[in-house]
């Protein structure tokens, strides 16, 4: 059940997670 | 064998079941849907099909490709609206496969409508089919996740919620970097994409097909009893749908939820033009890009932190705090743009499309106090028909107010100082009919089973 709980929280948090990254260096440029 | 496999009887959870595996599924369907707030990516280049690095006298414009997202978006709140009691009943695995099979069908539709420049195929296909999807899937979860955590309904339908908010974060870098992976000479790439971003949300929505689960009828978490005094505004009976939109509750959360998403859609459509006209010559092109991530990283963010907040100050009060907060900076925007301060005019947005998001996250948990948890799911489909009209009426309001106001001689950068002002008036009636707020008559309560 762990092993479950953690592979499906990695399958929705990994794309997420790049997601998220993506947007703040698009960010960054409204501070350069 | 694939129909049992959907049925609701076998997805009842078996005992020991960690109720933390749902948000999970709920979320893969929620971070596919919430694509549609990118679907912008795809205007521009499917204007120059034929022209490829131009727009070419056959090529579709702007106004007839801009139509695919408001068909898709008045079709989320229909759907939701009229689907909602069907999910109810067939519960979330077959609602979700549902949704899965609508939304990337409609992005297969729409491919094959560029294969034969159809564009009422585009029209048909991301916007109705898909549009279907979008609110099967959107309300799919929800009800789910209330059963599975009723001592925490706020954080756990935020965390659903917060995917849709988070789905364009994904999808737009995705999308860009697949239409230049499929770029050739003869094609810019945007019909492949569509095909293969319906193959992955597809795959992607599977997961959540896989993983849902509904709590057995008399499951409550380990060491948790209902409260014998429950809060205010907090309901220990229930509201069937049909009943629910008789009461004037259904009707005064309609308009919180119309006034506070307006308030938020109509800013979020016209960011990018806004924040360089306001700072004119001081914000470039790609600025305000990085401006509009922001806004959509606070929009996800605001869905999570302030449905959880709910959990503790309650619904009501976390409106209230919307309101009030919306109306002192939607009034101080004009000000900050007057001083020039990118700082503080982008700190007062981010906040603003925080509570924006928030709004969509709190409102099931709020529909849950008020009409309690049965046939939840349905009436929040039901209220999302509030969105369909805020999605009109926000970007009308800012857009056609701004245009009168240019007309009129206005410069550029205080165009916008008479629509906050409108905004704030938006929010002041939201705050009345959440401050009206009562708990339902008892001639509205369902008197029969709730085990369904």
């Amino acid at each position: 059940m762990k092993v479950r709980l953690v592979l499906l929280w990695v399958a929705v948090g990994i794309p997420l997670l790049w997601g998220v990254m993506k947007t703040l260096e698009n960010a960054l440029k409204l501070f350069q | 064998m694939a129909s049992s496999f959907l049925d609701r009887e076998n997805t009842v959870a078996p005992p020991g079941f960690n109720r933390f595996l749902v948000p999970p599924a709920a979320l893969a369907v929620h971070l596919s849907i919430g694509q549609a707030y990118a679907f912008s990516t795809f205007n521009l280049p499917l204007t120059k099909l034929i022209g490829h690095s131009h727009s070419a006298p056959a090529d579709w414009d702007l106004k007839q490709v801009g139509w695919i997202f408001s068909i898709a978006i008045v079709f989320l709140g229909s759907s939701a609206a009229v689907f909602g009691r069907w999910v109810e009943r067939v519960g979330p695995r077959r609602s979700m496969f549902t949704a899965a099979l609508c939304f990337s069908g409609g992005f297969i539709v729409s491919a094959f409508g560029i294969h034969l420049r159809q564009l009422w195929l585009l029209y048909l296909g991301y916007g109705v089919l898909g549009g279907c999807g979008l609110g099967i899937g959107y309300i799919s979860p929800v009800s789910t996740l209330i059963k599975w955590f009723p001592d925490r309904p706020g954080m756990a339908t935020g965390m659903a919620i917060m995917g849709f908010g988070g789905g364009a974060l994904i999808a737009a870098p995705l999308s860009v970097m697949l239409m230049a992976h499929f770029k050739t000479a003869v094609s810019n790439g945007v019909l492949e994409t569509l095909v293969t971003m319906g193959v992955i949300y597809f795959m992607f929505m599977m997961i959540g097909v896989y993983a849902v689960r509904v709590p057995a009828p008399d499951w409550k978490p380990a060491g948790w009893s209902a409260p014998s005094h429950p809060k205010q505004l907090v309901t220990t009976a229930n509201v069937s749908v049909d009943m629910a939109w008789r009461t004037p509750q259904f009707w005064l959360l309609w308009v919180v939820l119309c006034m506070n998403v307006t308030a938020g859609i109509g800013v979020l459509g016209q960011a990018s033009p806004m924040i360089q006209e306001i700072f004119s010559g001081r914000v470039t092109p790609a600025a305000a890009a990085g401006f509009v991530g922001l806004l959509s990283l606070f929009n996800m963010g605001g869905r999570i932190i302030w449905a959880t907040t709910s959990d503790y100050i309650g619904r009501r009060n976390t409106y209230m705090v919307f309101f009030l907060l919306g109306i002192l900076l939607y009034s101080t925007v004009p000000t900050l743009g007057h001083l020039g301060s990118i700082p503080l005019f982008v700190a007062a947005f981010c906040i603003i499309l925080s509570m924006y998001g928030g709004g969509f996250a709190t409102i099931p948990a709020y529909l849950r106090d008020i009409f309690g948890t049965y046939q939840v799911g349905a009436i929040h489909g039901r209220l999302l028909t509030a969105w369909s009209v805020a999605g009109v009426l926000g970007p009308v309001l800012v857009n056609y107010i701004r245009q009168y106001q240019i007309d009129n001689g206005v410069p550029k950068a205080q165009a916008y100082s008479v629509t906050m002002y409108i905004m704030c008036g938006l929010l002041l009636i939201g705050f009345l009919c959440n401050y009206a707020m009562r708990a339902v008559d008892e001639k509205y309560h369902y008197r029969g089973s709730t085990q369904s």
